[in-house]
């Protein structure tokens, strides 16, 4: 099957920049797909879109629309439409002639590109603004307008550029809503650009950039669970990382030996990974569990995160875990605990950055294989959250 | 309390300020419609349209006729170059903007006779017309108006709006056409306003450029204050040139104010 829109091995470097902002990108959105590109600040998500649309040259590789290369085309000639971060209504024409600006262009009568639009307008639930100016409308009304404005262009591929970031949490859920709806309604391509993983989440999958080049291209549950690396770990937060050296499936460090999950291919220096979430706060007595003192109760939405300093550790090196609590916890900083670390099954490993993931090793430890809990001497378990 | 207060400030700067504009016009006025009118008495002793007939039979119309279109075709080449010099310079498109915004600038700084009668000798030796002259150094007066105007208009306008039209389908010049320069129109409208004043009011350059031979409203209107001492055919001149502009601005302060109040209903 030929993909709406291809993207290969597009490297982009900004004039006079010593580094390329992207590096040999390949992305594959198939028809009526809709793939999330997630990375932090700077790393080149945007770019990757504008090179898509045509509003940037790329420096190699090549963009395909159904097949075709439209890399020397320009973006209006194009068969994709970009909304922006900022909306871009254009200030003299109402809501309407917003939206129906693109079939005008195409030669359509006055009245046929305003039914059309007044059609995508209803469908945004804001048939009822039609004749406003977009300085009569929020933020948040300037934005539906403007995803109407692009659903009404009629293009093979939508690219979305951060476009509700700019809104309040409120206003974000029930765009992220209305995107839903006009998925299951109109079924079109999209790629959206997003620092929010809630947002990627709304995708079919999601590209993971990292410092202009893609990581992981896997659903959003996978990223949670299976991420590739240490850098797409660290963007979807909230996992203990725990250094050490992958041997015969078995993942060595100074809090013990873990059976390394049979999907994780990787050997040497690794770093073993649990989710807050997979680790559980016991009394200090129970067995099998390590113990600790707790440092930090930080609220987290809806839950608590508590930091446990092991008592494991010695000398300058602070073993910290973070556990996710619910609500009603009443420890407090200075009370003992237990953590109670998950089975191998719900713990993921990756290599060191630096090491390249490797084919499975020939002996692996079963799943049900017993945890061995070795002497911490430096072993230290580090939080990341990029999520805030 | 508060606003009872603070009304008196909202009436009175303005009636100050409109009587501050109308005290200087109001002997103008007097004169347009006095037959005499002798220095010692307040008032004209004797009302009629004498002015007014003078003023027709010294050529006003033809004048006024050729600075309307002394204006058009000032403004007609200033507004189109002081888009584009206000394109780059208010979207930053120019490396180095300093040197054009001084440059663009000079002739304002610089004094229009010195810069006139500077112009005067190269257009002499390059044998062009005096009219073409003329409209071509008023042009370069114009400028800095028009360039200025539209440097702070295309400020507040995001040049991302270009970038969306062409996502939509537009070609560039399309987006231009149908996108930023609509999106100007006010700065647009202010700054032919300006250039076409530039050419409408200007003395000193059609005097020296055009050597007496091109009798504009303003030409008349000196040659009458400086030596006929008929205050009444100048009045009436002064006034028959003030009007025209002054109209312009009044329909385009109203339709200005329409439009706001109909994006506003």
């Amino acid at each position: 099957m030929t993909a709406a829109l291809k993207l290969l091995a597009i490297t982009h470097r900004h004039p006079g920049a010593e580094h390329p902002t992207l590096t040999e990108v390949d992305l594959e959105v198939q028809d009526g797909q809709m793939v999330a590109v997630l990375g932090p600040s700077g790393s080149g998500k945007t770019t990757l879109l504008r090179v898509a649309a045509g509003l940037e040259p790329a420096e190699s590789g090549d963009v395909l629309l159904d097949g075709t290369s439209v890399l020397g085309v320009p973006p209006e000639r194009r068969d994709l439409t970009v909304m922006f971060q900022k909306p871009h209504l254009f200030p003299h024409l109402s809501v309407l002639d917003n939206v129906a600006f693109a079939d005008r262009l195409r030669g359509r009568s006055r009245s046929q590109s305003r039914a059309a639009a007044q059609r995508y307008l209803d469908l945004v639930h804001l048939g009822d603004l039609a004749r406003r100016r977009p300085r009569q409308l929020s933020g948040g009304q300037e934005q539906r307008v403007a995803l109407a404005r692009a659903l009404a262009a009629s293009r093979r591929v939508m690219l979305l550029d951060e476009p509700f970031s700019a809104l309040d949490t409120g206003l974000r859920t029930s765009m992220h809503q209305l995107l839903a709806e006009l998925r299951a309604a109109l079924d079109p391509t999209i790629v959206i650009v997003t620092h929010d993983l809630d947002e990627a989440g709304l995708a079919d999958r999601v590209a993971v950039l990292v410092e202009g080049r893609i990581e992981q291209f896997d659903t959003i549950q996978a990223l949670y669970t299976k991420p590739s690396t240490l850098a797409v770990a660290r963007l979807v937060g909230a996992f203990n990382e725990l250094p050490g050296t992958v041997e015969s499936g078995v993942h060595h460090s100074r809090l013990g030996a873990f059976a390394v999950p049979p999907t994780a291919h990787v050997a040497g220096r690794a770093i073993l990974l649990a989710r807050k979430e997979r680790l559980a706060l016991v009394p200090p007595e129970t067995t099998a569990a390590l113990t600790g003192r707790v440092v930090q109760v930080r609220q987290s939405g809806p839950h608590r995160d508590v930091v446990v300093e092991l008592d494991r550790a010695r000398g300058d090196d602070r073993t910290r875990v973070e556990v996710e609590a619910r609500l009603g916890t009443t420890l407090r900083p200075g009370d003992r605990t237990g953590v109670l670390l998950p089975g191998s099954g719900e713990l993921w490993i990756v290599p060191e950055p630096g090491v390249s993931a490797t084919p499975p090793p020939p002996a692996r430890v079963s799943d049900s294989a017993p945890r061995v809990h070795a002497t911490v001497t430096d072993a230290s378990v580090a939080t990341r959250s990029t999520k805030g | 309390m508060r606003r009872t207060a603070h009304q008196p400030n909202h009436t009175a700067i303005p009636a100050l300020v409109l009587f501050w504009l109308l005290v200087p016009l109001t002997p103008l006025l007097l004169w347009v419609v006095a037959s005499r009118w002798s220095g010692t008495a307040r008032l004209p002793q004797d009302f009629g349209l004498r002015g007014w007939q003078e003023a027709l039979d010294a050529g006003m119309l033809t004048a006024l006729v050729r600075s309307a279109l002394l204006g058009l075709a000032v403004a007609l080449i200033a507004t189109p170059l002081g888009v584009l010099a206000g394109r780059a310079l208010g979207w930053r498109l120019l490396r180095r903007p300093a040197l054009p915004s001084i440059v663009l600038l000079a002739p304002v700084v610089l004094a229009p006779f010195a810069v006139a009668m500077g112009l005067d000798v190269v257009i002499l030796r390059l044998r062009v017309p005096g009219e073409v002259a003329v409209v071509l150094v008023l042009s370069v007066f114009a400028l800095p108006y028009t360039t200025f105007t539209m440097r702070a208009t295309y400020l507040a306008l995001d040049p991302a709006l270009e970038e969306q039209a062409r996502v939509l389908g537009a070609s560039s010049r399309q987006a231009r056409r149908r996108v930023t320069l609509p999106a100007a129109t006010t700065g647009l409208v202010t700054a032919t306003g300006l250039a076409f004043l530039v050419g409408w009011s200007d003395y000193a350059v059609t005097l020296l450029i055009g050597g007496g031979q091109i009798v504009t409203a303003p030409m008349l209107i000196g040659s009458s204050a400086a030596g006929s001492g008929n205050d009444s055919l100048t009045s009436t001149l002064a006034l028959s040139a003030s009007l025209p502009p002054l109209v312009a601005l009044a329909v385009f302060t109203y339709a200005a104010s329409r439009r706001r109040t109909a994006a506003h209903s």
